[in-house]
């Protein structure tokens, strides 16, 4: 037993060692000098040199309330001794020395201080601050699976109940598409996003496909007596029932009926004429209401999103996310980048793929 | 056997940091300097002008070209406009708050934020990609950092930079050439950086600052961020 543990020891000492070594903080760098995380900014101002007032006199002209107290920067810090540069040459050991920890302010750069509470006497500041989202990584998860996105539910802005949000993203997933792609992507957090046209930003302004369309989150108490009942069986075998009626789903609630995304594999009779052909790797799709349809025997069936897909308009419920320099819509697992097609506002479905 | 392996193991992590470097005492001398001028500022404005290479979807060169005014008091008030061909944006960060508002979008995010410029510059770049301009020289461990980044650092003489005598500094390692010069007067100031990414097929990138405000009063206001008529708030995709 105590050679195990003696074991144990020796090989946890060195990989600590080597993982050392191996300078674990060599990725927390910022900026185009990369500066290591540790030495960003202090607040503490506790090494200041120089012994500066907090406020200024209250003579000031004007009602400004200035706030001067302190350095830009929490001043010039100097870790590595200088006396180590005698002329021009000299040897600096990069381990550094002696930081001193108690002027450092470490930053966790995983997860930045966002939407804390830090009990700041602060009256009527607050204000709506934007939901931060974030891409789920699994082992073999390259944007053409059952993504899940997380969403910050704090000041969540989005016309969907909440009860029927999994649903809404379960049935948003993107098909991979098989045609080449000639552009580079567009490269932000470990993940590539691949589309066929260039970015061309323009408003987010949701469509209405007409008077019997409804958009995601609607309610209404009773279905007209053209509606339809429509099963699907789910991943995990169980039955789910929709109700479907002129190109709108709906499941139903205690009180009534809620609109919903096109669940994927609804068999329907019919879609609305107002229903557009899309080219989908060089086979038409059918578009109605942020839904893709497939022509059977049986009438149409609802098929996933296709990377590369055009549309020319987006249905309510989906929401501007800025994903770097560039702001696309999401709809659930789906992004869509706003592209302009001879001279035309439209939207090309992103295949979205994690860095390997 | 095993006190052994684990002495030489630490023997090897020693030897591989130290390396032997070229730092020149006087370059070093005239960054410090600098630095601590910039580190004694309560408050202070500034313009820059950048340009940034960039290869386009055919791998060919293109420079993007911007100005940039910004404005900060210490510890905890920051902003700056930028316009230029990467297009036209604005951060405000009022110690509470930061908000990024794209005029060309006419879409804004606003994010709580850390206490002070310096976190909130860090976390926001780590976490969203934002890019502060000039962020660089206000890290108060500028020196320490090129020292222990780069092999060498020389200074190599004067130089004039719009008419300015500047002090010309360059570093090198095996992935970046930069050059600096900074104003070669009782203010030292940064004047100019040029970064040459040697892996990244020589892409540069260049900053020359200019109408630098030393301890100006700037009133609080000018880091609120107010939401222009019809501004959409976003979302926005964390890194991580």
């Amino acid at each position: 037993m105590n050679l195990i543990f003696s074991n144990i020891k020796y090989i946890s000492v060195t990989v600590l060692l080597l993982i050392f070594s191996l300078g674990v903080t060599e990725n927390l760098e910022a900026q185009r000098l990369k500066h290591p995380v540790s030495r960003g900014g202090n607040s503490s101002m506790a090494h200041k040199p120089i012994n500066r007032p907090t406020s200024r006199p209250a003579s000031r002209p004007g009602n400004n309330t200035i706030n001067r107290g302190g350095s830009i920067n929490g001043g010039h810090k100097k870790v590595i001794s200088r006396n180590n540069l005698p002329n021009n040459k000299a040897t600096v050991n990069r381990n550094r020395p002696n930081i001193n920890n108690n002027n450092k302010q470490v930053i966790n750069r995983n997860k930045p201080t966002i939407n804390n509470n830090k009990g700041k006497q602060v009256i009527n500041r607050s204000k709506n601050t934007s939901n931060v989202k974030t891409i789920n990584r699994r082992p073999g998860n390259t944007g053409g699976g059952h993504n899940t996105i997380n969403i910050n539910n704090s000041h969540n802005n989005i016309n969907i109940n909440v009860n029927n949000r999994n649903h809404n993203h379960r049935h948003t997933y993107v098909r991979h598409s098989h045609r080449h792609y000639v552009r580079p992507p567009y490269i932000f957090g470990g993940f590539r996003f691949y589309c066929h046209r260039p970015y061309y930003y323009h408003p987010y302004r949701p469509y209405y496909w007409g008077p019997y369309w409804h958009p995601w989150g609607y309610f209404v108490r009773t279905l007209a007596t053209t509606a339809i009942i429509v099963a699907i069986v789910d991943d995990s075998n169980n039955k789910e029932e929709y109700h479907y009626d002129n190109g709108t789903y709906y499941l139903k609630t205690e009180d009534g009926f809620e609109a919903v995304q096109a669940p994927i594999g609804a068999q329907v009779p019919s879609i609305p004429s107002e229903a557009e052909k899309v080219t989908v790797n060089e086979t038409n799709n059918y578009y109605y209401g942020g839904a893709f349809y497939e022509q059977n025997a049986d009438g149409y069936i609802v098929v996933p999103a296709t990377a590369g897909t055009i549309v020319p308009n987006l249905p309510e419920g989906g929401e501007e996310v800025k994903i770097g320099d560039q702001t696309f819509v999401q709809f659930g697992e789906t992004y869509y980048q706003p592209i302009q097609v001879d001279g035309k506002d439209m939207y090309e479905i992103v295949d979205v793929l994690e860095d390997e | 056997m095993k006190k052994h392996f684990c002495f030489v193991t630490l023997l090897l992590v020693l030897f591989s940091n130290a390396q032997t470097k070229n730092i020149d005492s006087t370059a070093i001398y005239i960054i410090d300097k600098m630095a601590d001028i910039l580190g004694s500022l309560e408050s202070v404005e500034f313009n820059i002008n950048t340009a940034t290479d960039k290869l386009d979807d055919q791998g060919n060169l293109s420079t993007f070209y911007a100005k940039s005014s910004i404005a900060m008091t210490g510890p905890n008030k920051f902003t700056s406009t930028t316009k230029g061909d990467g297009g036209n944006f604005g951060y405000w960060y009022d110690g509470d708050y930061v908000s990024y508002y794209s005029l060309d979008e006419n879409n804004y995010v606003t994010l709580e934020a850390p206490e002070t410029i310096l976190t909130m510059i860090d976390s926001m770049h780590m976490a969203f990609d934002f890019k502060f301009p000039a962020a660089d020289f206000f890290y108060p461990s500028f020196t320490d950092d090129l020292i222990e980044s780069f092999d060498t650092i020389s200074y190599k003489g004067q130089r004039d930079v719009n008419d300015d005598k500047c002090f010309y500094i360059t570093a090198s390692n095996t992935e970046k050439h930069v050059q600096l010069w900074i104003t070669a007067n009782a203010v030292m100031l940064p004047k100019r950086i040029v970064i040459v990414y040697k892996n990244e097929n020589n892409l540069q990138f260049e900053t020359t600052f200019s109408n630098w405000v030393l301890n100006p009063i700037i009133p609080d206001a000018i880091y609120d961020f107010t939401p222009p008529p019809h501004a959409s708030l976003i979302s926005i995709l964390s890194k991580s």
